[in-house]
């Protein structure tokens, strides 16, 4: 994973980058519209600078190539890779053999309560249905958490779901650092 | 302690220390659970603190978009402090 401070310098330069061409573009906007011109240029600048590595950075592109208008700052945002990137057919294919593997190992590895139910599962009913209530609010969170994740209901296994989000929240936190120190500049 | 569990789960010792990595990772980057200090934090509570900080990353995206958007409208009169801001910036 790159350094935090060349991540915020990437999404810098190319959020500069698309403000440029959204105010060269169109003169005049009203506060809202310039309000998503300043969002969507952050969040193609974010996708840019993890250049289509990652499930949520393509699913942004993807998403964003879909309105005639946007597509063009992606393209000038992006330069030559836009156009491997805007195809929805390049979505990584995020499957993996350890699906349900991962599902039940990942519930071991977070917590006690798995251990202690398993040993009084045959003794006291109410552990069991502790665990399968648990199990209801995991699945529950995760698909809230696919959500969530931009391109999140392409990813099939929780191994990459964990690692997508780790990289997202990472790249969402520069972005609002950079925003931030820009706002409290002006 | 991880080495304890994967012997006794028996199943594969890379996976199951993969995803304890990562899920220890992830708790890192979670403002609350970071101060909680505790290692039995069970996966759904992960998730839910999760979900909940993403969701609050993306409001103040755009709140903070909407306040350059308000900040900008009004220096865009003035051209040269947009231009001094802007030779700020690059």
């Amino acid at each position: 994973m790159p350094p935090p401070s060349s991540l915020k310098q990437e999404f810098l330069k190319k959020w500069m980058m698309g403000l440029h061409i959204c105010s060269s573009s169109k003169k005049n906007m009203s506060i809202l519209e310039r309000k998503k011109a300043i969002k969507l240029s952050a969040d193609i600048a974010l996708a840019s600078a993890r250049n289509g590595t990652t499930c949520w950075s393509q699913a942004i592109i993807v998403n964003a190539s879909q309105d005639d208008q946007d597509k063009i700052l992606v393209q000038h945002v992006l330069g030559r890779e836009s156009e491997r990137l805007m195809k929805k057919g390049s979505v990584l294919p995020l499957t993996s053999n350890k699906r349900i593997r991962s599902r039940k190992i990942l519930r071991r590895s977070c917590g006690s309560i798995r251990r202690r139910a398993r040993k009084t599962i045959a003794t006291s009913p109410p552990k069991v249905v502790a665990i399968s209530i648990a199990k209801k609010l995991i699945r529950k969170r995760t698909q809230l958490l696919k959500r969530l994740v931009p391109g999140g209901k392409f990813i099939m296994d929780e191994i990459s779901l964990i690692e997508e989000t780790l990289d997202y929240i990472i790249s969402l936190q520069a972005q609002v650092d950079v925003m931030r120190s820009l706002a409290n500049a002006s | 302690m991880s080495s304890r569990r994967s012997r006794q789960s028996g199943v594969s010792r890379i996976s199951d220390d993969q995803i304890i990595e990562l899920v220890s990772k992830l708790r890192q980057h979670l403002p609350e659970i970071r101060e909680r200090r505790s290692d039995k934090v069970s996966a759904s509570k992960v998730l839910q603190e999760t979900c909940s900080y993403i969701k609050n990353l993306h409001k103040e995206v755009d709140d903070l978009s909407e306040r350059l958007s308000q900040l900008l409208s009004t220096i865009d009169a003035d051209s040269a402090e947009a231009a001094i801001i802007r030779s700020l910036i690059m």
